[in-house]
């Protein structure tokens, strides 16, 4: 008699899909090993905004009676594998709903496996995830974290190669056989059932111990209970005058929202050249998160607590090269970067220029009609 | 007795001049919805928000319908507003609009607050304001004893339940209610609704009636600071591109509203105390000094038209020229006069 549960988070719309085939995927295998399970998303994640990180789970019992017990909480909280469907999220996870910033192995069990999609190095990822105080098991997939939109979907095999792999690390709740039986009946690709079975093959998990990772306390808040609560459901604005911070006096830092920052949704950061940039203003102006602080020399620096990624700053600015947007792991904490340019100018051209060079693919969804069957293409070559 | 409300009437609905800005470097600093909000990563109507509050300033009410600017803003008793914001029903930004300026009114005229201008904004999406609450926004548009101004940015479905089709999606576009199938590809046959033009048409005593898109973020400002300074009830229409609704890259939300304009799918004009004037782009397409970008270069960008195959692109490249060479007012009023 027993019970497993896989938590899946993931970039909420871009990896929607490819978190539904996952849970649906272990949900189907553990039926044809004559288990029960379901398969569900988390209700506060819902409607899921793009790239805002979101959660879906696969639980699975030997009977009814076990499985209704699971599911009697509001977010299974003791799961034996958490896979993280982008490697960007084991910095950790604030989610739509209300929490702060949740570490991303915060809900796997003692001695559970959390499960990445990475091309990272393990030791690398662990000094993003936080301390957990218990031991755990990491493992990799070495694939690209799938990314689609809402209609099309970006068919890679990152879902087949994802249950391979879980069947590797949990094989108490589905074995490989019965995840291959599913693939193949769902999708009627051999080539799709091979994936699974080659990354079945070649997942090594390694142990993380309890004192190992980012020593960082991940921001929380106090929440009002229903005592302290408003009367008439009032939520206090946010001060319309700036901020104080010392060394940017004639500069304009906004007041930001204290209880959601946002900035784990990113996957990619903006990296500015303050010394090409022509302070048009267009950045400041374009950017639906009002992440562009003015400094005191009339530049603007993106704040990294705010920014959630998007991308338009880099398309909307004039000059070239200018602003350039860096995947998300080439950086360890949200720093300013007009802070650092100001301090040390030679310094932060070498440092930019490091940040910038370092530019693997990643693609944000859909650009045009094709372009998931070239890019499938090239990948499979 | 008509002199007392005459003399009301010039108390309270004298109206103030907010000047036109010049350029983005002329845009104040301070923002009044600020960052922190639970939108899509480059979602354009959260950038509505932002600029639609700049233009109008600290001393402004903003009311707002259910949709994604209410659920991502305010949920979880977590909020990016600085201004005062409250919540109104779906259908209801006309009557929450009336009312708050009423409200407010009758309070200055009591002596309970001080005489002042507040503006009075409620914005709706596309399905809470050109579906489901046209009655309530006509009702406020025919009351021009009260300074107001309806914004609704349309992001083209019921996005913030997942994207559903509303009166204002594009012809063949996929969502959840319109799914391309096997037998038949294109499962949403009808034309958007052309709101803006008629609701200047319907209620020729509103003064003012503009589109915009905040890709043209300073005219789209100025379009707010005249809708607030002219007087009365006014409405404005904004095309917002929408990364989830539409799917494409959230990088290219600003290029999309461009192309929107360009292509002659989203003309810009400003329908002022019954002038129509054309701005921007679409200015110079009906001036011939622009050509009409083809209406693909945007339909094949967004995931939403991936379906489409070339008979669904000449049938919209056709119905957009139609707009442009057979429509009495091109680009905005449909019909023509019999020969
Ligand atoms: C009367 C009513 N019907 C249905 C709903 C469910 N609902 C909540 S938001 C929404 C979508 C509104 O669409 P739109 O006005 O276009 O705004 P968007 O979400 O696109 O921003 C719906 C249908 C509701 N809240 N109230
Ligand atoms: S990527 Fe640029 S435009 Fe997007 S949120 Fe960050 S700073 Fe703003
Ligand atoms: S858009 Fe580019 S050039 Fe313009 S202010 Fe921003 S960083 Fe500078
Ligand atoms: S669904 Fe569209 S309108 Fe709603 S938050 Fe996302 S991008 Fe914005
Ligand atoms: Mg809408």
């Amino acid at each position: 008699m027993s019970t497993g549960s896989v938590e899946v988070v993931y970039r909420g719309i871009f990896q929607k899909t490819l978190a539904k085939n996952i849970c649906r995927g272990v949900v189907f295998a553990a039926k044809k090993e004559g288990k029960i399970g379901t398969a569900f998303g988390r209700y506060s994640d819902s409607p899921e905004r793009n790239g805002i990180p979101a959660k879906q789970f696969a639980v699975v019992s030997d009977t009814h009676d076990e499985l209704q017990e699971h599911l009697a909480r509001y977010e299974p909280d003791n799961n034996d594998v958490t896979i993280a469907c982008d490697d960007a999220l084991c910095k950790g996870v604030e989610s739509w709903a209300w929490y702060g910033l949740q570490p991303i192995n915060k809900l796997l069990k003692k001695g559970g496996t959390l499960l990445v999609t990475s091309f990272q190095s393990p030791n690398k990822l662990i000094n993003f995830i936080h301390r957990k105080g218990e031991p755990y098991n990491l493992a990799l997939v070495r694939a690209a974290a799938s990314f689609s939109g809402l209609w099309v979907y970006k068919d890679d095999h990152t879902d087949a190669r994802l249950l391979g792999a879980l069947a590797k690390v949990a094989p108490h709740i589905v074995g490989i056989d019965a995840i291959c039986e599913v693939i193949k009946e769902q999708w009627k690709d051999d080539l799709k059932v091979a994936s699974a079975r080659k990354t079945y093959e070649a997942t090594e998990t390694i142990p993380v111990s309890a004192d190992q990772g980012n020593e960082e306390v991940p921001f929380e808040f106090e929440k009002p209970g229903w005592k302290t609560m408003e009367e008439g459901l009032v939520i206090r604005g946010i001060s319309a005058e700036q901020q104080k911070v010392e060394g940017w006096e004639g500069g304009y830092v906004p007041t930001r929202n204290p209880t959601f920052k946002k900035f784990s949704t990113r996957t990619m950061r903006p990296v500015i050249n303050f010394d090409t940039c022509i302070k048009c203003t267009l950045c400041w102006l374009q950017c639906p998160d009002s992440c562009f602080d003015i400094t005191p020399d009339g530049l603007y620096d993106a704040n990294m607590e705010a920014c959630c990624g998007c991308g338009v700053c880099e398309a909307v600015c004039p000059v070239e090269d200018c602003v350039t947007m860096v995947n998300e792991e080439a950086f360890d904490d949200n720093a300013s970067q007009w802070e650092m340019w100001v301090k040390d100018k030679k310094g932060y051209e070498t440092w930019m220029t490091e940040k910038i060079s370092d530019k693997p693919p990643r693609s944000h969804g859909f650009h045009h009609v094709g372009q998931y069957a070239e890019e499938t293409a090239d990948e499979s070559t | 007795m008509s002199d007392v409300i005459t003399e009301t009437l010039d108390d309270y609905i004298k109206t103030q001049v907010l000047e036109a800005w010049k350029g983005p470097k002329t845009v104040p600093e301070q923002e009044y919805f600020t960052s922190g909000h639970r939108t899509c990563q480059g979602c354009e109507s959260a950038l509505v928000m932002k600029l639609m509050a700049k233009a109008a300033g600290p001393r402004t009410i903003i009311l707002g319908s259910t949709g994604c600017m209410y659920v991502a803003n305010t949920t979880y008793l977590s909020t990016p507003w600085s201004v005062p914001w409250m919540h109104t029903q779906l259908g209801s930004s006309g009557s929450a609009a009336t009312g708050t300026a009423a409200g407010l009114r009758a309070l200055m005229r009591k002596g309970k607050m001080e005489k002042e201008r507040i503006n009075v904004i409620a914005f709706c999406g596309d399905g809470g304001g050109a579906d489901m609450g046209l009655s309530a926004i006509s009702a406020a548009l025919q009351h021009t004893e009260y300074n107001l101004l309806i914004l609704m940015y349309d992001n083209e479905s019921y996005a913030n339940t997942d994207i559903q089709v509303s009166g204002s999606s594009p012809y063949g576009a996929n969502s959840t209610f319109s799914p391309p199938g096997k037998e038949r590809r294109i499962m949403h046959r009808r034309w958007k609704k052309n709101t803006a033009p008629m609701l200047a048409a319907g209620h020729p005593e509103c003064k003012y009636v503009a589109t915009v898109c905040m890709s043209y973020a300073v005219e789209a400002m100025n379009a707010v600071r005249k809708a607030l300074s002219i007087g009365g009830p006014t409405f404005i229409h904004s095309l917002d591109p929408c990364p989830k609704g539409w799917d494409y890259d959230p990088m290219f939300s600003h290029e999309l509203g461009e192309l929107a304009v360009e292509t002659g799918i989203w003309p810009l004009y400003e329908i002022e105390e019954g002038k129509i004037k054309m701005y921007g782009k679409s200015k110079r397409i009906v001036n011939g000094q622009m050509k009409r970008k083809p209406v693909q270069d945007y339909l094949l960008r967004q995931g939403r038209f991936a379906h489409f195959i070339d008979e669904d692109i000449e049938y919209f490249q056709a119905k957009t020229d139609e707009m442009w060479e057979k429509w009495l007012i091109p680009g905005v009023l449909p019909f023509s006069a019999e020969a």
